[in-house]
């Protein structure tokens, strides 16, 4: 393992975005950033622009609105960029399954590494997402 | 001859110049961090070294390894000289700063002058980073950074030069070296000059964008301000500038108001000493700094300007007329 993916592995910058979520799964990101949980503990921190960020976080389930700008907020980020999706919504439409104007996941639109499923997560299911995303740059699995 | 020669670009190189400051620089960002998260009842990093002792560096190398972005429309030049200039002003500035001794690499009658031309170019840098970048948050960041300048930029020249009048009564100067010198005895932040310390920080906090006047890379207002489309390479070199930025002006504090690194004896050891002494009263001033700004929260563009011109102002105006004052009345 060289320097970089020493420096990779223990500083992942995340930046949040919101597609229509209930604000459940948002409040639980937020519990895991405050001191309960305190993810800054593994170098975590939430960073307001794309250009800054190493990890997109995705809330909510994906409407045909939200469309050009998720794939336009992914593109914004530099490589090596990542991607989770927190919820069930998020990650396979959930309870707007088949609705017309939902996708049926956010894999559907980018490539997507981990999969946080929960209604909403908790954030300890949060904090165990980013350890299997940092396990996958260790090249251990996912 | 030769040997003269080598020590003076050991001394800029190494220590007590770029790396020294760098590294410094670094673990300022460490310290900040570690005691902001305590603040907030938080651990702070943890896990990258001991005590997270590592995680700034860690982000540097990380950032340094990722792609870097240009704006389509971004004035691509200016756009990429800006952190480049930005790190290599930093680490001019810190030349004049006294690690060891009364005097910093760079030493002259007057110097204090070019260390307020080099905090003010500063802001000009921002302006243009954020103006070349093509982008509507970063414009208006770097705006607010040229407005917040005009409110506090006044109030810090003059609680420095004010710093300066500790050297009115045996030889007036307007170098480091002088100010460090009349402090040799009583620290200057002992009477009138507590005031002058205290606008310090409060514009020393202004210039570094930190709570309560980080309204120029406002996170929830205006994306990050003026470095918004920076990634990559061109951030790390930023966060780097501004980290020895933050150590710079916290050095800065310490020498001019707690009495700098006061050569105890000569000697390797009293160098040692002396440095040791130089980093803890700094870190002194960056656990304030750190304090104010766990402690506030962010005002809007027009209330800071006008704090800054109501009370920043007359109180600094104030603070330079008795420091001037004061010793010539005693005299009489």
């Amino acid at each position: 393992m060289g320097l970089v993916d020493w420096a990779r592995i223990r500083s992942p910058w995340v930046i949040h975005f919101n597609t229509g979520a209930c604000n459940g799964c948002d409040i639980e990101i937020v519990a895991a950033l405050t001191p309960r949980y305190d993810v800054e503990r593994f170098g975590i921190k939430l960073v307001g622009s794309p250009r800054h960020a190493d990890v997109l976080v995705v809330t909510g389930p994906i409407t045909k609105q939200v469309e050009k700008r998720i794939i336009r907020i992914y593109e914004q980020m530099p490589e090596p960029k990542f991607v989770m999706a927190v919820g069930n919504c998020c990650a396979s439409s959930g309870a707007f399954r088949n609705c017309y104007n939902v996708y049926p996941g956010l894999d559907s639109l980018i490539p997507v590494d981990v999969y946080v499923m929960g209604c909403p997560p908790k954030p300890e299911a949060i904090i165990n997402g980013v350890v299997k995303l940092i396990e996958k740059l260790r090249g251990g699995g996912s | 001859m030769m040997l003269q020669e080598v020590i003076d670009i050991v001394k800029v190189l190494v220590f007590p110049g770029f790396l020294f400051f760098s590294i410094l620089g670094l673990l300022y960002e460490w310290i900040d961090r570690k005691f902001y998260a305590r603040l907030q009842n938080r651990v702070g990093p943890l896990y990258t070294g001991p005590s997270g002792f590592l995680q700034p560096f860690a982000d540097f190398v990380k950032l340094m390894a990722k792609e870097d972005v240009v704006p389509e429309g971004a004035e691509k030049p200016i756009f990429s000289a800006v952190p480049v200039f930005a790190l290599a002003l930093s680490l001019f500035a810190v030349l004049f700063l006294p690690v060891y001794g009364t005097r910093g690499i760079i030493s002259f009658e007057g110097d204090i002058v070019v260390l307020m031309v080099i905090m003010t170019l500063f802001v000009v840098l921002i302006f243009l980073g954020g103006i070349s970048s093509a982008s509507r948050y970063s414009e208006i960041g770097s705006e607010r950074a040229i407005l917040q300048l005009l409110g506090y930029e006044i109030p810090l020249v003059a609680s420095v030069i004010g710093a300066a009048a500790v050297t009115v009564k045996a030889n007036p100067s307007l170098s480091i070296r002088g100010i460090v010198e009349a402090q040799s005895g009583l620290w200057s932040i002992f009477g009138i000059q507590a005031l002058g310390f205290a606008i310090f920080l409060l514009a020393a906090q202004a210039e570094l964008e930190r709570t309560p006047f980080d309204i120029p890379e406002a996170e929830t207002e205006i994306v990050a301000g003026w470095m918004t489309e920076y990634s990559g390479k061109k951030l790390a070199l930023l966060r780097l500038a501004r980290d020895v930025e933050l150590a710079f002006l916290c050095g800065l504090g310490a020498t001019l108001f707690l009495g700098g690194p006061q050569p105890v004896f000569p000697g390797a050891a009293g160098t040692v000493i002396s440095t040791v002494l130089f980093v803890v009263k700094s870190i002194v001033v960056l656990l304030i700094l750190t304090l104010l700004r766990a402690a506030m929260s962010r005002l809007r563009i027009d209330q800071m300007v006008n704090f800054a011109w109501k009370y920043l102002m007359p109180l600094s105006i104030l603070q330079l007329s008795l420091a001037v004052l004061i010793p010539n009345l005693l005299a009489f």
